[in-house]
């Protein structure tokens, strides 16, 4: 970490340290705001204030990737409290104004494997990411979900076996 | 072998995986965005703490000038005044009475009390 590009209220972070994860982190937001760019960038912005005006402080105590994956889950779970409640009431007063189906993105290759994936539950879905697309270790992945590394080993081993299964399931009906 | 197959799995998700796909900004211009939204809370932020501090003056300022309430015991008042009170009934106000209001009617009663009157 080169001292001079410090931030001046976080000193352990750099620019350039930021700067050499910023597309982990970028494809970390994009899929806590479903695949939707505008919303993953503004969330990606927030993040990098939070850091630049001291709120989130980083101290050594984990790796800068695995903090500030954390900042990003943290500010995502709280705007989508505050969207859920602003959902909430216009459902209640304006029951057929909203559209809440997202379009799911389209994966790379091999739409199986994706959909096999698109359908784990949200915390399996979260630790298969970080360890097998953002690598991260499943103790790592487990601090930014904010569970115990036993809870992220169980995540993990049962995110896998449902995928294996599945993928097998749909393999064999081929 | 399970380390195999954990890796041959892993290799599938993150090809499967959809990518950001050229649409991934720029770190230089999210970090300006970033730097400019910073800015403008620490401008408003600074802005209110100094509408506070200013108001807080103002009201102390005002406070200070205003003149205080002296209160004092208005001698004439207490020389007309035939209300007593004995300094043990202050604990005991049901107790008070007026001198020459009660005194006579208590001394001229002819109730009898106990064998004496009241």
């Amino acid at each position: 970490m080169r001292d001079s590009d410090a931030l001046d209220n976080n000193p352990h972070v750099s620019r350039s340290a930021l700067e050499a994860i910023h597309s982990q982190v970028y494809g970390w937001a994009l899929s806590r705001c479903d695949f939707e760019h505008a919303n993953a960038e503004d969330l990606m912005q927030q993040a990098y204030v939070e850091l630049l005006s001291g709120n989130a402080r980083f101290d050594n105590k984990s790796s800068l990737k695995t903090f500030v994956f954390s900042v990003v889950q943290n500010l995502a779970r709280s705007r989508f409290r505050r969207l859920s409640t602003r959902l909430r009431l216009v459902k209640k007063y304006h029951a057929e104004a909203v559209e809440t189906s997202v379009e799911a993105p389209e994966p790379r290759a091999n739409g199986d494997v994706w959909r096999a994936v698109r359908a784990l539950p949200a915390r399996q879905r979260d630790v298969i990411e970080l360890v097998f697309c953002r690598e991260l270790t499943v103790e790592e992945a487990a601090a930014v979900m904010g569970v115990s590394t036993g809870t992220g080993r169980v995540h993990y081993d049962r995110a896998k076996k449902a995928l294996r299964q599945r993928l097998q399931h749909w393999a064999d009906e081929e | 072998m399970m380390q195999d197959k954990d890796n041959k799995l892993r290799d599938r998700v993150s090809q499967a995986w959809p990518a950001a796909g050229g649409n991934e900004p720029a770190f230089d211009a999210m970090w300006l965005a970033a730097r400019q939204r910073h800015e403008i809370s620490r401008r408003r932020y600074r802005r209110v703490a100094a509408a506070a501090a200013v108001v807080a003056a103002g009201f102390i300022f005002l406070y200070a000038q205003s003149p205080s309430q002296e209160t004092y015991i208005e001698v004439a008042d207490l020389m007309e005044s035939t209300y007593w009170t004995a300094p043990s009934d202050v604990l005991l106000p049901q107790r008070e009475f007026d001198i020459y209001q009660d005194m006579p009617a208590i001394f001229e009663s002819t109730i009898p009390a106990g064998g004496t009157l009241l």
